[in-house]
């Protein structure tokens, strides 16, 4: 056998193993391609349950400022009735510390405490935008992850994007990233000391 | 949020609250009454707090409006620009009714 065929006869093999490869290889990348397509069609799924989450804690907090408005309300008229009862009522019946009297300033200050306890409660609802924010975040992180593995099925099917009915549909989320519950004083007063010095003039970029 | 901060107003005493749903709404609403002190978030759908801070400005009208920032955002990056569009103070949520209070009397005197 002369040189010439041998080394045909290499090149030959050679092919040929790396045609297996190849072919193992496409093999393998098909394996793939399944799951790839599977965790694609999930994404929008968990997308969808974010947005559940969201629009159902609205709703609930939305129910329950309802709530607590009227208590805001009843205990507002209820000190106000209690106003109107004294004045109507005989002054003797409040001199010194008659039963009448300590009955009226117990059931006042209950009314008062109730309505600022209901204030409270409105005010901790404030958690709700900021949790839709980092809920808006997370569903935004997983449009991003829907569009590259939309793109990674392109590679192993060139022009799946264009024929294939799967069409990409990103709703618009206005949120911070950076949303945090941070209820300590700091977070303002830090805030406070920029706003301070960017009003005096001083240097922006310290 | 809006409902809390219209609440909190009125607790603290202003009972003359008009509220829009986003910047967009807000500028239309402000052409057509005459308003002393605006209250804006940062993220709004439509309009965000910052295009509508700078809208405003771009009003002579509304040059001098005291304008509070009620926003999440405490990035120095995200105040310094808000202050730059035109902002006059700044309350981080969740802010304490008596932090509301506090900037608008301080926002209103100029401080």
């Amino acid at each position: 056998m002369s040189q010439q065929q041998t080394t045909a006869l290499d090149i030959h093999s050679e092919l040929k193993e790396l045609t297996v490869s190849i072919q193992e290889m496409v093999k393998s990348f098909r394996h793939l391609q399944s799951p790839i397509e599977e965790s694609r069609m999930r994404v929008p799924e968990a997308t969808s349950q974010l947005e559940k989450i969201t629009k159902q804690t609205e709703e609930a907090t939305h129910r329950v400022l309802d709530m607590v408005e009227e208590i805001t309300n009843d205990a507002a008229d209820m000190v106000q009735d209690l106003k109107v009862l004294r004045k109507a009522l005989p002054a003797t019946y409040f001199k010194n510390r008659s039963k009448v009297r300590d009955t009226f300033e117990r059931i006042q200050l209950k009314a008062e405490r109730g309505q600022d306890r209901a204030f409270a409660i409105m005010d901790a609802l404030q958690f709700q935008d900021i949790t839709s924010q980092q809920m808006d975040h997370a569903a935004h992180l997983l449009d991003e992850v829907e569009t590259k593995l939309h793109s990674v099925m392109g590679l192993f099917t060139p022009g799946e994007g264009e024929k294939s009915d799967y069409v990409l549909v990103h709703k618009k989320r206005v949120y911070d990233p950076n949303a945090s519950f941070n209820v300590s004083p700091e977070a303002q007063s830090d805030v406070d000391s920029l706003v301070s010095s960017l009003k005096n003039g001083d240097d922006e970029d310290d | 949020m809006r409902r809390i901060i219209i609440n909190t107003l009125k607790r603290a005493g202003y009972a003359d609250v008009t509220e829009a749903s986003d910047g967009k709404d807000a500028l239309a609403k402000l052409k057509v009454d005459k308003f002393n002190f605006v209250i804006t978030d940062w993220n709004m759908p439509e309009m965000d707090g910052l295009t509508f801070v700078t809208n405003i400005r771009k009003t002579p009208e509304y040059k001098d409006l005291p304008i509070l920032m009620v926003t999440t955002r405490s990035v120095k990056d995200d105040i310094i620009e808000a202050m730059k569009a035109g902002v006059n103070n700044y309350i981080v949520k969740p802010f304490t009714p008596e932090t509301l209070k506090e900037k608008i009397e301080s926002t209103l005197q100029g401080k």
